[in-house]
């Protein structure tokens, strides 16, 4: 068999890395008993949205994506939505549930806007979602069931020069394996678009890169804002990063360096297999949540001086090529690839390393983002409320 | 390092003293500056307006002439892209 890991098959045909019970609030007005249910069952991961009302066009259709598509991620082996009306509810519960996850619903419509007894309901039906899900087994699952995020965030020179290629040869070396990798933050394309645009797998490919990298770029113009001094940021600039053209060519390296088959949009999952682009924010909150709501059930996240934020849904793994900072921040840094630049290690070496790591990850070994709590999922929107 | 031919900047590996005589690619180079780890340093003389290439491709353009073994940085090079002029 070829290079695989232990995964949890789920009835869609996908395979989670995790066996979560989501607790998914879905609408602002029931976000904090949300996070009580999720809070009193031991085994759920709580993500609770402040929107749900109020939107309209583009704004509600991404909204509705990315909560479809975080219930749907493979790593949710079953999912407690938690809703106001049973309307709405039932919507986003479906389309959940035909993704293949097991879903339970609780409305506030159904106990007449008591928030308590919605607790009390809630808790039961997470609990009991629980312990159903934990009669579940890993079984061995070949490398080409992985949808991995790559992303990076505090970024220094020493990620452009070591973390991130590091990273897009573990890429190449999924991709190549019949996986599926996620590059996202359009605006870190910038001044490498024309390198990536070389890689798209047809014309049209070439050209919705492009066009993303030219509407990213013409936001901040029409706004009259400069992006100098915005992006690269403070710790991009104290790390040796000087502009945008720099950042990004260092940052396009860890999508590796195979043909790019297709440009998705937030939070769209991709139909098939390869690397693709997702056009969507720089901020790496947003844009991880962006991968993981298009199914990506792992993250690669490169940072120089550090960084802690992580998926709440999908292990990250952060690497650091920093010399310093994976021995100064030894409960945060997963993989440590400074080998490469201080001379001890060749990088298809260090790249064979955290390839091996990421399988270990995959099959159940804990990032430090999970020991420790820090991950989150937060949400994308592209327009004002009504 | 130098990381592609065409380039007119490398990378420090380790913090480099001003004054330090260091070898790039076999070529002998006196530091103007000091340069933290992983910055920039010019490995000739970039005139004002000339782009400025890491990875063998521009990352912006200098803002004043630029002379070998100076600290290259936000002080001495801009973005071409993204500007509100432009």
């Amino acid at each position: 068999m070829a290079d695989s890991f232990l995964g949890f098959r789920r009835a869609g045909g996908n395979v989670g890395v995790r066996n979560h019970v989501l607790v998914l609030g879905i609408n602002g007005l029931a976000g904090a008993a949300t996070r009580r249910i999720g809070s009193a069952v031991c085994g759920t991961v709580t993500v609770a949205t402040p929107y749900g009302r109020g939107q309209v066009g583009p704004d509600a259709e991404i909204h509705r994506r990315q909560l479809i598509g975080l219930g749907r991620n493979p790593n949710v082996g079953a999912a407690l939505i938690v809703g106001v009306d049973r309307k709405a509810l039932d919507a986003i519960a479906g389309e959940v549930a035909k993704g293949g996850t097991l879903v339970e619903t609780v409305a506030l419509d159904d106990v007449h806007e008591d928030a308590l007894a919605l607790t009390d309901i809630g808790l039961k039906k997470a609990a009991q979602l629980v312990r159903h899900i934990s009669n579940q087994r890993r079984e061995a699952c070949p490398v080409s069931a992985l949808r991995v995020g790559v992303e990076c965030g505090h970024s220094d020179a020493t990620s452009g020069l070591a973390a991130n290629p590091l990273v897009g040869k573990v890429a190449d070396r999924i991709v190549d394996g019949g996986g599926t990798v996620i590059i996202g933050e359009t605006l870190e394309w910038l001044g490498a678009e024309h390198l990536l645009a070389r890689r798209a797998a047809t014309p049209a490919v070439a050209r919705a890169l492009t066009e993303a990298v030219a509407r990213r770029e013409a936001y901040p113009a029409s706004l009259g804002i400069d992006l100098l001094g915005n992006n690269p940021g403070e710790e991009n600039i104290r790390g040796g990063l000087s502009t945008i053209e720099e950042k990004s060519l260092g940052a396009v390296a860890k999508g590796g360096s195979r043909p790019l088959i297709g440009v998705l949009e937030h939070a769209q999952a991709p139909t098939g297999t390869g690397l693709h682009v997702m056009d969507g924010p720089g901020y790496s909150p947003e844009s991880i949540t962006g991968f993981v709501a298009a199914g990506a059930q792992l993250v690669f996240f490169t940072t120089g001086p550090g960084n802690s934020y992580c998926s709440a849904l999908a292990p990250t793994i952060k690497v650091s090529a920093h010399p310093q900072t994976p021995g100064r921040l030894p409960e945060q840094i997963d993989f440590d690839g400074s080998a490469i630049l201080t001379g001890g290690e060749a990088a298809d070496a260090t790249a064979a390393r955290l390839y091996a790591q990421a399988l270990a990850v995959a099959s159940g070994t804990a990032t430090w983002g999970e020991i420790l709590g820090e991950g989150d999922e937060v949400f994308v929107r592209v327009g004002p409320s009504l | 390092m130098r990381l592609h031919p065409d380039d007119d900047v490398a990378v420090a590996l380790r913090p480099l003293a001003s004054g330090e005589t260091i070898s790039v690619d076999g070529r002998a180079l006196t530091l103007r500056a000091a340069i933290p780890m992983a910055h920039k340093f010019a490995l000739h003389p970039i005139a004002a307006g000339m782009p400025v290439r890491k990875y063998g491709e521009a990352i912006g353009e200098a803002r004043t002439a630029i002379a070998a073994g100076d600290h290259v940085h936000v002080h001495n090079i801009v973005s071409r892209r993204a500007r509100k002029s432009a």
